[in-house]
């Protein structure tokens, strides 16, 4: 199961005519998905005077509700920490599961099957099964309302083990004990072997890792009660919740919390979505 | 064992002895090579071990217990009498009808519609289709939080743009409630989910589709099979794997997929309208500290997950239609 776009165009269909109708259902399709999204940013953009215009355009562009929204809420701060815990979380996750996704791709070992499958079941378990104890512990740690509360938890993440798994397995054994043969160790075989070739995947992996940890909702809102100290979706959650008529301002804070991801999406969207796809499809 | 005896020139100490001592070398490993595996493994495991699977027994262990969360307040064992009552606990029953309103409700938009859309669709050309690609998946990038702020703000029943078109179009004569009408809210965050969900579905059944063999196709066309038979008889079957695959997902995730626009949105409400399991948990445990309660309820859903999840595994191995 690979890329989506290098279908093959069937014989039957060549002499091509244009597919009205698809056209027509994907453009709908995309007006649905995009709609939403330009909204916020257009209703972000327009002059406090005619925020509730159903216009598509804004009669001129401002960034007032942007500079409010900056002074009603402690956004740069919030924005600081979801850089600070996004980042973290996904370099370590990829530290943890290079080193792992490598033992299982390297070694045969006494209980491998079991812990290989301790870490696939752990899909099965959701979030509100373990929140309780987590955030006894969190509290016992000292840990709430800390970026290490939101960043150590999430060192770990079974989900790119396996997936960075698959792609070592199929690294070729012969170039790893060539490698040997020359009097590597298995730590020199893994970052200067294994690890350049794979660069891609790792890669690959990483942005999707930074996007899901950047738009995690459920763990902020277990170890943070005070927007200041947490990410930017809760604090946007709070701003909702506390001034219910600030449109402007609010859709400008929605988004600046969307921009890293936005920003992400169009410089490198071809390897998100195919990441997307390739790991829904496992 | 006998594979790690083979690893054992692997290591780089190892490797500059000749083979006359192999044999002393495999009767005492050292121990460095013996665990090095599991040193590689030891960040992530720990991690793992320590986030989920304690606080997953531990979850079960309280599920037996009275406690309302505070330090110094006794834990009362209480048995399995926290499960005998699990179904007349507060709004249990409607949240667990609910949930499977979610679930029904989401599975057209994140599995009927866009198989249907992928099918449909597939005769669109490969530049054409790279950019529908990059504008119907967009949804799926957005933080949920996101999607709940922008939608409640299109949704708002007096300023916001979707009442406002309809009553310009004389649609409706008076707005819309979405989020506070009790029959309305629930589709209203049914929807959301699935417009989320709805590109995302599209392109993996576009790629599932994108792998089938087109001489099945074309040898059925060569057989005058007409366009509905070859959806039926050739494209379905071969499409079962991940038919099965996103009806699971539906199945398994919709109530965690919810739970952010239930939080953000409507609270639950109107009148328990919105809830679903997932977030009576959480409000069992956060609002009135009833963590047995929470705890036998998280227990009985895990097991009841875990049992679907298996039997779709089961099906789809049985089922499932390989090409190749």
């Amino acid at each position: 199961m690979t890329t989506i776009s290098n279908a093959p165009v069937p014989a039957s269909k060549l002499p091509r005519r244009i597919p009205y109708f698809s056209h027509a259902l994907l453009i709908f399709l995309s007006f649905l998905a995009v709609f939403p999204i330009y909204w916020m940013i257009i209703t972000s953009l327009r002059p406090a005077g005619e925020i509730y215009s159903p216009s598509p355009i804004p009669s001129e562009i401002t960034l007032e509700h942007y500079v409010r929204a900056w002074t009603a809420i402690p956004l740069g701060r919030m924005m600081l920490n979801t850089v600070v815990t996004a980042i973290s979380q996904t370099v370590f996750q990829l530290l943890t599961s290079i080193l792992a996704a490598f033992a299982f791709a390297a070694w045969s070992f006494r209980g491998r099957s079991i812990l290989y499958a301790l870490l696939a079941l752990t899909w099965l378990v959701p979030f509100q099964a373990i929140m309780i104890p987590n955030y006894i512990l969190l509290t016992q740690m000292g840990w709430r309302n800390t970026l290490w509360g939101l960043i150590v938890p999430n060192i770990g993440s079974a989900f790119a083990i396996l997936l960075l798994f698959q792609s070592f397995k199929s690294f070729p054994k012969d170039l790893m004990d060539a490698a040997r043969i020359d009097g590597a160790s298995n730590w020199g075989i893994l970052w200067r072997v294994v690890f350049p070739n794979l660069r891609a995947s790792v890669a690959s992996l990483g942005v999707l890792l930074f996007i899901s940890s950047w738009n995690d909702y459920f763990w902020p809102l277990l170890v943070t009660s005070r927007p200041e100290n947490s990410t930017v979706q809760i604090g946007l959650q709070a701003f909702m919740s506390s001034d219910m008529n600030l449109w402007g301002p609010l859709m400008a804070a929605a988004t600046i919390a969307s921009l890293p991801v936005l920003l992400v999406y169009l410089l490198l969207q071809r390897q998100v979505i195919d990441s997307f796809v390739k790991s829904g499809l496992r | 064992m006998a594979e790690l005896q083979g690893d054992l020139r692997l290591n780089s100490k190892t490797l500059a002895v000749d083979t006359p001592k192999v044999r002393r070398r495999a009767a005492r490993k050292p121990v460095l090579v013996v665990i090095q595996p599991y040193l590689y493994l030891l960040p992530a495991i720990l991690a793992i071990g320590i986030w989920i699977y304690r606080p997953l027994l531990q979850t079960i262990e309280l599920s037996f217990f009275e406690w309302n969360m505070l330090p110094t307040a006794p834990r009362t064992f209480v048995g399995l009498r926290n499960y005998a009552q699990l179904f007349a606990l507060p709004d249990m029953s409607r949240a667990f009808a609910n949930t499977v309103v979610y679930m029904l409700g989401i599975l057209p938009m994140s599995v009927l519609i866009p198989m249907i859309i992928a099918i449909v669709t597939d005769d669109i050309g490969r530049r054409a289709r790279t950019i529908y690609r990059a504008m119907i998946f967009l949804p799926m990038i957005i933080a949920p939080v996101v999607v709940a702020v922008v939608w409640r703000w299109i949704f708002h029943p007096t300023n916001g743009i979707l009442n406002t078109m309809l009553e310009l179009m004389n649609v409706i004569q008076e707005p819309l409630r979405f989020f506070s009408d009790s029959n309305l809210a629930i589709w209203v965050i049914i929807f959301i989910t699935g417009w989320k969900l709805i590109g995302f579905s599209t392109l993996i059944f576009s790629a599932a589709l994108s792998n089938i063999n087109r001489e099945y196709i074309e040898a059925a066309q060569i057989d005058g099979a007409s366009r509905v038979q070859i959806i039926r008889f050739i494209l379905v079957p071969l499409l079962s794997p991940t038919i099965l695959f996103m009806i699971m997902l539906t199945l398994l995730f919709a109530s965690q997929w919810t739970f952010a626009y239930i939080n953000v949105l409507t609270q639950g409400g109107p009148l328990s309208a919105t809830t679903n399991i997932y977030f009576l948990l959480w409000n069992y445990g956060f609002r009135t500290f009833s963590v047995g309660w929470s705890s036998a309820a998280a227990t009985v859903f895990f097991i009841g997950f875990s049992v679907i999840a298996l039997l779709f595994i089961k099906l789809s191995n049985r089922l499932a239609f390989y090409d190749n």
